[in-house]
C-alpha cells in the first residue's frame, strides 16, 4: 500500500503536537509539563486551522490555552510545590506494562486505520463550511444539546466552588 | 495521529501517579477524540457541520470536567496533603 507523502502542514503540527503531549507528562517540574500541554493545545488547533475549522481552533486556545492550563498553573501553585513536584511514575514493570497497553492500542487502532485506508478519500472534498452555517447548525437543529450544555456547565461551576470552598 | 495521541494519554493514565497529571492525560485523550471528529467530518462528502458540532460541545464539557476535577485534586490535598493518587486510598475522610 503506497501512502500518501504527508505534506509539511501535517508534519510539523504533528511534531509540535506529540512532543508537547510527551513532554506534558514526562517534564520533571509539573510547570513545565503545564506548559508543554499548552504547546501540545496550540497544535492541535493548528489541526483545527487546516481542516478548515478555524472557529474551533479559536476556541481550542481560547479555552484550552487560555482557561483550562490556567487553571492548572493556579492548582500546581495552590498544591505546595514540593508535593507537585513529586512525581514518580511507578516501579519500572508499571510503567512498563502501561507502555505496552497504550502501544498496542495505537499499533491497533492505526492499523485499523490503515487497513480502512484504501475505501477513504485521499483529498477532502472541496467545500467551504463558514462559521455562519456551525451557528446556524448549533442554534436550530442542536438547541436542547446547547441548553442542556450550558445548565451542565453552570452546575459544574457551582460545583467546583462548593467543592473548593473553604469551610471556616 | 490521533491514535499516538491517545496513547500517549492512556499510557499517562495508566503509569502516572500524580493526580494532577492524570488530568493532563484525560485531556490529551479528550483533543485525539476532538481531532477525530472534525477530520473525519471534513473528509465525508460532502463535509459536515456537525462535526464541528460535536466538537464545540465537547470543548464545553472538557473545560467543565477540568474545572471539576481540579477542585477535587484541591480537596483532596487538603484533606489528604498528598496528590499522589496510591496515597489516596481511603473512602472515609
Amino acid at each position: 500500500m503506497d501512502l500518501i507523502p504527508p505534506d509539511a502542514t501535517f508534519v510539523v503540527l504533528t511534531t509540535i503536537t506529540l512532543l508537547g503531549a510527551i513532554m506534558a507528562l514526562q517534564a520533571k517540574e509539573l510547570i513545565y509539563g503545564a506548559i508543554s500541554l499548552a504547546v501540545s493545545f496550540i497544535g492541535i488547533a493548528g489541526f483545527f486551522v487546516s481542516l478548515d475549522a478555524p472557529y474551533l481552533a479559536m476556541l481550542q486556545i481560547a479555552v484550552y490555552v487560555g482557561a483550562v492550563v490556567v487553571l492548572i498553573l493556579f492548582t500546581i501553585m495552590l498544591v505546595r510545590r514540593e508535593e507537585a513536584d513529586k512525581d514518580e511514575s511507578g516501579e519500572t514493570g508499571e510503567s512498563a506494562a502501561g507502555l505496552w497497553i497504550a502501544g498496542l492500542l495505537a499499533v491497533s487502532i492505526a492499523g485499523v486505520a490503515a487497513l480502512a485506508g484504501p475505501n477513504l478519500p485521499t483529498n477532502p472534498p472541496t467545500a467551504d463550511l463558514p462559521i455562519t452555517q456551525l451557528g446556524s447548525v448549533l442554534a436550530r437543529s442542536y438547541p436542547v444539546p446547547l441548553i442542556i450544555l450550558a445548565l451542565l456547565l453552570s452546575g459544574a461551576l457551582l460545583g467546583a466552588l462548593v467543592l473548593a470552598k473553604v469551610d471556616r | 495521529m490521533s491514535a499516538a495521541l491517545l496513547g500517549i494519554g492512556i499510557y499517562g493514565l495508566s503509569v502516572k501517579r500524580n493526580a494532577i497529571r492524570i488530568l493532563f492525560a484525560v485531556e490529551l485523550i479528550v483533543n485525539a477524540a476532538n481531532l477525530n471528529f472534525i477530520a473525519f467530518a471534513r473528509y465525508m462528502n460532502p463535509p459536515r457541520i456537525s462535526g464541528q458540532v460535536i466538537v464545540f460541545y465537547s470543548i464545553a464539557a472538557a473545560a467543565m470536567e477540568a474545572a471539576v476535577g481540579l477542585a477535587l485534586i484541591l480537596v483532596a490535598f487538603r484533606l489528604n496533603s498528598s496528590i499522589d493518587v496510591r496515597k489516596l486510598n481511603k473512602l472515609k475522610g
